[in-house]
């Protein structure tokens, strides 16, 4: 019933558009590309919107839309994706990264490949397995590379004056 | 479990601890402040990514999936209420080489009529951000700009739509980057004009209701704005 297809989308969208954003927001790091993320990720699920066999797993799936929407447009205007490493270290002790007031600095300043999965923990609430599963790779090294987002974090925290010079 | 395998756990997944890591931290005190501090951490990382959501996104995405059933029944129905009149399918009708843009213009404008009625991103930064797209720069104020949005624009590229006040009511500036016109070039279309004009790096299309208007418009664009900068 082509009724309740839409009414199920509207849903869908009051329901997950501000998760979506805030996911696309972090990835991208700006609000206009992040706001054309979701019209277009929608847009796309929208067309493809009988191919959902599991509505419970709708928000998982809306993810994985934004993901190939992101990828689609960085080809489209062939912007370098930057994903630089970070080194292995040490597990430091104090201070709490809630005592930094650059957390959302320092969130911008991590590299892709640690932010993403963060993003999908922390926000999403997903757990190592599922990020695993929508970012197409192991578990251990989503845990690797969530174990190192935080390392940075309170490493960063800890060193105000290597936090300065990170570009 | 030993402390480093416990923090390294805790690390990567802080809200599933397994039973070897609640066994451990029962009994390692400073392990117990450090999870601690992890939850913490988290509850102050989820603030920070907790980032406001413009206004109005969820209707902007039920009003945007053009070219499918979903807009029979709200892009039409509210562009219909504000372009009383108007038949979209019109637009194109006749349409030439030389007009197509500012027809595409038109059409973008009475697609989004949520332009007219919403304040969004409409800052000075945001209009600088948008003129540079296309190699220009403010030489003096516009005027109360009150909507700045990158939109989607045809062939996959993106067109800065901005919204901003004249004396003779509100005027649409289209700023597309990195598609060329030669000239300028007019189009009037069941009630809406469009100019285009090149610019450095692709062009701008000005849109009011009145030939008139939009040749006003554009003049005050030409002072205020360099588009060769």
């Amino acid at each position: 019933m082509i009724g309740d297809k839409k009414s199920d989308f509207e849903r869908t969208v009051r329901a997950y558009s501000a998760d979506l954003y805030r996911y696309a927001y972090w990835l991208c790091r700006d609000r206009f590309v992040a706001e054309e993320l979701v019209q277009e990720a929608f847009a796309r699920a929208w067309k493809s919107w009988q191919e959902l066999r599991d509505p419970g797993a709708v928000k998982a799936w809306l993810i994985t839309i934004l993901r190939n929407e992101r990828a689609r447009m960085y080809a489209r205007k062939q912007i370098p994706v930057a994903d630089e490493d970070v080194s292995e270290f040490e597990i430091p002790d104090l201070p709490s990264i809630a005592e930094n007031l650059d957390l959302k600095r320092q969130l911008e300043r991590l590299p892709l490949a640690y932010r993403e999965p963060l993003l999908l923990q922390v926000l999403g609430g997903y757990s190592c397995g599922e990020i695993a599963s929508l970012l197409n790779t192991s578990e251990g090294a989503i845990m690797t590379r969530l174990t190192r987002a935080r390392q940075a974090l309170r490493q960063d925290a800890a060193d105000p004056l290597k936090r300065e010079a990170r570009p | 479990m030993n402390c480093l395998e416990f923090r390294r756990e805790k690390l990567a997944e802080p809200r599933r601890a397994s039973d070897a890591a609640r066994a451990h931290v029962q009994e390692c005190v400073k392990c117990a402040a450090f999870a601690r501090n992890v939850d913490e951490g988290d509850a102050e990382l989820l603030r920070a990514m907790t980032v406001s959501v413009p206004e109005g996104l969820a209707d902007r995405v039920l009003l945007r999936p053009k070219r499918s059933d979903f807009s029979d029944w709200r892009v039409w129905a509210l562009a219909a209420s504000v372009v009383a009149g108007i038949g979209l399918a019109a637009v194109f009708v006749g349409a030439s080489p030389s007009d197509a843009y500012a027809r595409l213009a038109v059409a973008h404008v009475i697609d989004e009529p949520e332009s007219f009625t919403t304040e969004y991103h409409s800052d000075a930064r945001s209009v600088a951000v948008a003129l540079r797209s296309v190699g220009a720069s403010v030489r003096s104020p516009l005027g109360k700009v009150r909507y700045v949005k990158l939109c989607p624009w045809e062939n996959g590229t993106r067109a800065w739509h901005l919204v901003f006040e004249t004396p003779q009511g509100l005027a649409t500036l289209i700023v597309v980057a990195d598609e060329r016109v030669r000239s300028k070039s007019d189009a009037f279309v069941n009630g809406w004009s469009a100019r285009i004009r090149p610019a450095r790096r692709g062009f701008y299309a000005v849109v009011t209701s009145s030939p008139a208007i939009t040749g006003e418009v554009d003049e005050i664009l030409r002072a205020r704005i360099n588009w060769d900068a």
